[in-house]
């Protein structure tokens, strides 16, 4: 406990261990993200197998896509309380017995149990404290530091893909879905990595957790079987959540949120219906596994390039802008789509939806810390990606109902750019109604002592809090918005 | 042919170059004559033959014609302004022939026709003249629209592969073009080697062309197999109706699966439905059937005719092997091969072990890193606050020590 005593480092390192950390990231997103990817694969040998169609050996991928969303906040909670690195072995250890309890499955229900909940569950432990763990050790190159952590899923799908194709032509099923989950093991390493660190701003939260904190002591004073301790423990509890969540009552993060559910609502059928529009307008199957690679490789070339690209000094502050700008282009994009019947004009198509899908996976996690700050990024992402879950699995049956009843993808496309649209323009909305507000704020700063002022407004002391960070090039004051200081 | 499938011509004698072999023409209901040099009917071999005809007349019918003739077909492209006509001329290393001069050049210009064999031994060009045919001095070769090449394979096989299922009628025709004397061609049919009765075959002759129909009927296996129409000119001319039943056509990689573990292997027949499957194991080259009384070991199943399914249930790893399911026809069987795979649990549990000792060995390595690297800055910590506090120990000695000076300083000062 040595680090209580003397802070360690209260910055972001920007490097040295970070780079591990990054590391690490990166083989998280691949081991979660690119395996849930590849266990389509196992699809066909599924359905000889156990004599099901399609549909019945479709819900398995659904099922851990779907938990490993669903219960991203669980995995921040878990890794908050107990620490990153035990959060994430747990995660490993929890997906890999999914994987090998599912080598020895006799029906598709106990896949659906074991492949799709147990591995979920696993997963999502994994992935929001990895993420969260990059923003903290980075700031200066926290959005390259995020596309290079990103772009695993991309390069893990590619990879690993004819790697489970040659495991399944050699072992079968069953050996395959072995082997990958010692592979999936490997998510203990990456938990391994993650070494703990402090920063500056935590140190001033403690202050605030003193109060819970006492309660706490008082609980472990007062005598284990007494009546009061329950009532003790809930105020605990509630207090503790309250703290953990209180972003949730940002102006902000609201905006945000409302804007990740559109968004999450928009991207998600492309991948799934861009192949049968191609060969609907007279693509050959060929090429539009092509334009579905390209798609892919696209994504990481834009994951990394657009993360270094907005940590240049000019567009360092405009991440934001940056965010919704790539967020409207792939909206546009889809719009553009149904005008697009062949092959010359899909592959362009492909490239910039490709790119601009891969830029703003990459600043989701940067403009989710540049609006909650380090402290609250890890549940804060976990709540983001908890949004993605629902319109993941609701817009993929929807865009289909579109297109069986309408006969054409054009409806689809256009709900699904419209969509995305929204979701940028909204956040545009915000930042101009605070913009305009931030225009009032020198005239409150004249009138009284701007020290007293900060603690009293909750979206001024926010406001000046950016200036300060504006100047300094580096995120220092961002926590305690809306606290008050009694 | 590529080089000259670019030219087109709309009209003008446009000579298709017809090699001297044979056209083809697909006949449907045109009165047969006997040709000559063929045996008499005699009443006999026709009631005999009424009588088969009557007693098959259930089974399904089929016409399967071959065309043993490459006929390749130029055509001009375009006509070109000023010419009067189009004059083909065919090169080979010793004459040049031209047009007029070649009567089994027909002007066809309904046909495309390419040729695929290539042994290039004669050159046809097409050449625009301004003149008439007459005389040789108008043949001045005013412009070379282009060149062409075609075969000329002494023997050319020509196949027809026919699948069948079940019993039927079957007439198969041959055609025969050449420019020589029709009447010095033998035409016979075989079987294989075997030599067919002339009194089945019938022979027709119009223009220039051959043609030779034999009928029979396809009752068993035994009368399956390859037939022949042979035409012997100078050289022998054959086709061949090649009889088969259907093919069955599977994966050729290895089913996988483990000792303890049930596996399905599927056999399947596109567009035919056997009257019955049966399997069959081999070691070696003998095939044992399987034994399908043994019901919690083998269980036999199909949704459709077209398919068929074993389960085998408990395997070991002796069940492993080549298994062979034959689909039986009227006509005959066709079979295929499965390779099964029986794998023990132990042959994937060792890359699974070796990425799991791995693992072990990288988290332990990680971990001990961070507590030595913490250990590090433990140590220098602690070796800090000693030298703060020897520091401070200094300080306060030093000062004590200079006090004494100053204090002495001020005092002399002071005096």
């Amino acid at each position: 406990m040595a680090k209580v005593n003397r802070p360690g480092s209260t910055s972001p390192p920007d490097g040295g261990w970070g780079w591990m950390i990054v590391a690490g990231c990166f083989l998280v997103t691949i081991c979660t993200r690119a395996v849930t990817r590849c266990i389509s694969i196992f699809f066909v040998e599924f359905q000889t197998y156990f004599a099901q169609d399609y549909a019945q050996t479709a819900w398995i991928h659904s099922i851990v896509d779907c938990v490993t969303m669903l219960c991203a906040p669980l995995g921040s909670a878990v890794s908050n309380h107990l620490s990153c690195q035990v959060g994430i072995m747990l995660g490993g250890l929890l997906a890999s017995t999914g994987f090998i309890l599912g080598s020895f499955a006799t029906s598709l229900k106990h896949l659906y149990l074991t492949l799709g909940v147990l591995t979920g569950l696993g997963f999502a432990l994994c992935y929001s404290p990895a993420i969260a763990m990059v923003g903290k050790y980075f700031s200066r190159r926290k959005a390259l530091a995020y596309g290079i952590a990103m772009s695993g899923s991309g390069i893990g799908t590619f990879v690993l893909a004819p790697v489970v194709q040659l495991l399944i032509e050699q072992f079968s099923w069953r050996g395959a879905l072995l082997i990958l989950g010692g592979f999936v093991l490997n998510l203990c390493v990456c938990g391994a990595l993650m070494r703990p660190i402090t920063l500056k701003e935590d140190r001033s939260s403690p202050e605030q957790k003193c109060d819970c904190r006492t309660q706490k002591e008082d609980c472990k004073r007062a005598a284990p079987y007494s009546p009061l301790t329950k009532e003790w423990a809930q105020t605990c509890l509630c207090c503790s959540l309250q703290q953990e969540y209180s972003f949730l009552l940002m102006p902000d993060f609201v905006v945000l949120a409302v804007s990740v559910l559109f968004m999450a609502y928009g991207c998600s059928p492309l991948f799934v219906y861009l192949v049968p529009y191609a060969l609907s307008v007279g693509v050959s199957h060929q090429q539009a596994a092509f334009l579905m690679s390209i798609l892919g490789v696209i994504d990481i070339i834009g994951n990394i390039t657009f993360g270094w690209l907005t940590d240049r000094r000019c567009l360092k502050n405009y991440r934001y802008v940056c965010y919704l700008f790539a967020v409207g282009l792939d909206g546009l994009c889809y719009l553009c789509l149904p005008m697009l019947r062949s092959l010359p004009l899909l592959v362009p198509f492909s490239c910039t939806f490709g790119y601009f899908d891969g830029a703003y996976v990459t600043l989701i996690p940067v403009v989710t810390a540049e609006i909650v700050g380090t402290t609250s990024l890890s549940s804060a992402l976990g709540v983001v990606y908890f949004l993605h879950a629902v319109p993941y699995l609701v817009s993929p049956p929807i865009a289909g109902w579109l297109v069986d009843t309408t006969g054409s993808y054009t409806a689809a496309f256009l709900l699904c750019g419209f969509s995305m649209i929204f979701s940028s323009v909204l956040l545009g909305f915000a930042r101009l109604v605070k913009r305009m507000k931030r225009t009032q704020l020198p005239f409150l700063a004249k009138e009284s002592d701007p020290k007293l002022q900060l603690w009293t407004n909750g979206s001024v002391a926010y406001s000046v809090a950016r200036e300060l960070d504006q100047k300094d090039g580096a995120s220092v004051a961002t926590a305690a918005p809306g606290y008050n200081l009694t | 042919m590529r080089a000259l499938t670019g030219l087109r011509g709309p009209r003008a004698p446009r000579a298709p170059s017809a090699w001297p072999l044979l056209l083809v023409y697909l006949i449907a209901g045109t009165p047969w004559s006997l040709a000559d040099g063929d045996p008499p009917d005699s009443p006999f071999t026709n009631l005999v033959g009424e009588e088969m005809m009557t007693k098959y007349s259930n089974l399904s019918l089929e016409i399967h014609s071959i065309s043993l003739t490459v006929s390749s077909i130029h055509h001009l492209d375009k006509e070109r302004r000023g010419a009067k006509g189009y004059l083909w001329t065919k090169t080979t290393t010793t004459t040049t022939k031209k047009t007029n001069q070649i009567s089994s050049w027909k002007d066809k210009p309904a046909h495309r026709r390419k040729d695929s064999r290539h042994d290039v031994s004669m050159a046809v060009s097409v050449q625009m003249w301004n003149g008439d045919f007459s005389s040789d001095e108008n043949y001045l070769p005013c412009l070379l629209l282009g060149r062409g090449f075609m075969t000329n394979k002494s023997s050319m096989l020509v196949e027809k592969n026919i699948t069948l299922e079940k019993p039927s009628n079957m007439e198969l025709t041959c055609q025969f073009t050449t420019s020589g004397d029709l009447n010095s061609i033998n035409i016979t049919w075989r079987k294989g080697d075997e030599l067919l009765e002339n009194n089945n075959y019938l022979i027709n002759a119009s223009g220039n062309t051959l043609y030779t129909q034999y009928t029979f009927t396809i009752i068993n296996s035994k009368q399956m197999g390859s037939y022949s129409c042979f035409f012997e000119e100078e050289k022998e001319q054959k086709g061949t109706f090649n009889i088969k039943v259907p093919e069955l056509h599977g994966k050729h990689k290895p089913l996988i699966t483990y000792v303890g573990d049930s596996t399905v292997l599927v056999c399947k027949c596109e567009h035919c439905f056997p009257t019955n499957w049966t399997w069959y194991r081999s070691n070696g080259s003998v095939q044992v059937p399987v034994d399908v009384h043994m019901n919690d070991k083998y269980v036999i199943n199909g949704k459709h005719a077209n398919e068929t399914r074993l389960k085998i249930m408990h395997l070991s790893e002796e069940d492993g092997g080549s298994y062979w399911c034959h689909a039986i026809f009227q006509l005959g069987e066709s079979e295929e091969h499965i390779e099964l795979v029986v794998l023990s649990f132990l042959v994937p549990l060792k890359p699974f072990l070796a990425i799991i000792a791995e693992v072990i060995l990288l988290v332990a390595f990680i971990l001990l890193c961070e507590m030595y690297t913490q250990k590090k800055k433990k140590h220098p910590e602690e070796g800090k606050e000693f030298e703060q506090i020897e520091q401070l120990k200094s300080d306060d000695s030093n000062g004590i020590e200079n006090n004494a000076p100053r204090h002495r300083k001020i005092e002399s000062g002071n005096q």
